[in-house]
């Protein structure tokens, strides 16, 4: 019975440690399908609406930021 | 200010991860997409509070499990019950046990509690550390530990897959086992 040893530490704080994923692994049976799964929603292209969106988010600011210098 | 071009690219190039997440919690792609709306609009409104060089996805990820849950507690039961039925006609024809697909995979992922499926996702796709998953989830790095076990044993037990298990060819026979009825 080999546990993997507890990372309680904080001497190593490395985002490498995304790496530990409880039995998630890409070995891992579930782990596999839940990749694809999401992998499949992931590859999906941005609809429109997001872009369009965040393009009037951004003309907004700018049309309200220059109207206030007037 | 040459770092508002940045932000919305930034935002662009993460709104896959927060469709695939969104989906995962709402059970339906028009309820996904309607979150994700809602999270770029109140991550754009609230851009000046995000510290440059931090995690935006992780983020990102916050606000919009946020509105989910907002959202939940507003709408009540009514919303579960609406999905409930969504997610049975998402999910096909249940006796089809031997056809290991993703929409088996999705129905069984349904099945979870939402606090072990988030976790399961933030860990197992999203690929957060588990100290990242507990600040999104606002809970202790154990917790979101023991929900990611748990959801990972209901999923195999819901999937019918035994053994499953990180160790290399352990894997392989698990899915073979896992297409056979359950013993």
């Amino acid at each position: 019975m080999e546990q993997p040893k507890e990372k309680t530490d904080a001497a190593s704080p490395s985002p490498g440690d995304a790496r530990e994923t409880g039995n998630l692994g890409s070995s891992s049976a579930i782990g596999k399908r839940l990749k694809a799964y999401y992998d499949d929603v992931a590859a999906e292209p941005v609809p429109d609406r997001f872009l369009s969106l965040l393009e009037a988010l951004d003309t907004a600011e700018a049309t309200s930021k220059s109207s206030k210098r007037s | 200010m040459g770092q508002e071009p940045d932000f919305r690219r930034e935002l662009v190039s993460i709104i896959p991860n927060l469709r695939a997440f969104a989906a995962s919690l709402a059970g339906s792609f028009d309820r996904a997409d309607d979150l994700v709306q809602e999270t770029l609009v109140k991550a754009w409104d609230k851009q000046h509070t995000f510290q440059p060089g931090t995690n935006l996805k992780a983020w990102l990820f916050t606000i919009l499990r946020n509105e989910f849950y907002t959202q939940m507690r507003k709408k009540g039961r009514e919303v579960q019950d609406v999905d409930g039925i969504h997610a049975m006609q998402l999910a096909g024809h249940p006796e089809q046990q031997g056809h290991l697909d993703l929409q088996d995979f999705r129905r069984a992922l349904d099945q979870l509690p939402d606090d072990q499926r988030e976790a399961l996702i933030l860990i197992g796709a999203s690929g957060f550390s588990y100290e990242e998953a507990a600040d999104i989830c606002k809970c202790a790095v154990g917790t979101i530990k023991s929900r990611v076990s748990r959801a990972r044993t209901r999923m195999a037990d819901l999937l019918g897959i035994e053994g499953d298990g990180e160790y290399g060819p352990d894997s392989i026979s698990s899915q073979i086992i896992g297409v056979a009825p359950a013993a």
